[in-house]
């Protein structure tokens, strides 16, 4: 009896520590990759450059929502890491945009890049922007 | 400050305005480097951005020294 119990003990912390180590990833990663001297000051121009509210959407869905200056209806999503930027469309997703610096940057530099861009110099970032349309 | 984006993280130039506006040498000096970079960064391709706590970003083609925050993104392009 003493045995069955101590097996489930151990299974039920074993579930709990599964089940909480995405969180516990998601709150150490920033500090993991700031480590190196350019993703620190990448991510001081980050917090510098987004309001608080949004830090934390960026933390924890991964992903800064821009509103467009131009089209209030629109929406950019911009990923914490590499990857396409979404444009969202009354909740819907309606194209895939891949634009990318010359140069190497630290992964949040980028999504300051976006963001500056998205909010200051649309037409352009759309100019330049590779477009890759969602169908249903 | 002037912050320009780089592999490094990001460059910062500090000057003080109202130094600068005074005549103080060492913050015209600041002044004049950071304006230098600026010039040099649009020469190849990259965009200036006035960053201001509670205002819209603006894009900017010319240095502003009564800016509080200059960000200098490099060129981009399709990927």
């Amino acid at each position: 009896m003493s045995f069955i119990t101590q097996v489930l003990t151990t299974l039920g912390w074993i579930v709990v520590a599964l089940a909480i180590s995405p969180m516990v990833w998601l709150i150490i990663q920033p500090y993991y990759k700031g480590w190196s001297r350019a993703e620190r000051r990448a991510a001081d121009l980050l917090r510098d450059t987004l309001t608080p509210e949004q830090f934390r959407q960026l933390v924890w869905r991964g992903y800064l929502e821009v509103p467009s200056p131009t089209e209030p209806q629109r929406v950019y999503r911009v990923p914490r890491t590499k990857g396409y930027v979404q444009v969202i469309e009354n909740g819907r997703a309606i194209m895939r945009l891949c634009v990318q610096p010359v140069e190497c940057l630290p992964d949040a530099d980028v999504v300051v890049l976006h963001k500056l861009m998205i909010e200051a110099n649309e037409e352009n970032y759309l100019q330049k922007a590779n477009k890759y349309v969602c169908i249903d | 400050m002037l912050r320009v984006m780089s592999r490094r993280g990001d460059d910062r130039v500090t000057w003080d305005e109202q130094k600068a506006l005074a005549g103080d040498p060492e913050a015209i000096a600041a002044v004049r480097e950071a304006e230098r970079i600026f010039t040099q960064e649009r020469t190849k391709g990259a965009t200036g951005f006035r960053v201001e706590p509670g205002k819209p970003t603006q894009r900017i083609e010319h240095f502003d020294p009564t800016a509080e925050q200059i960000v200098m993104v490099p060129r981009v392009v399709g990927g």
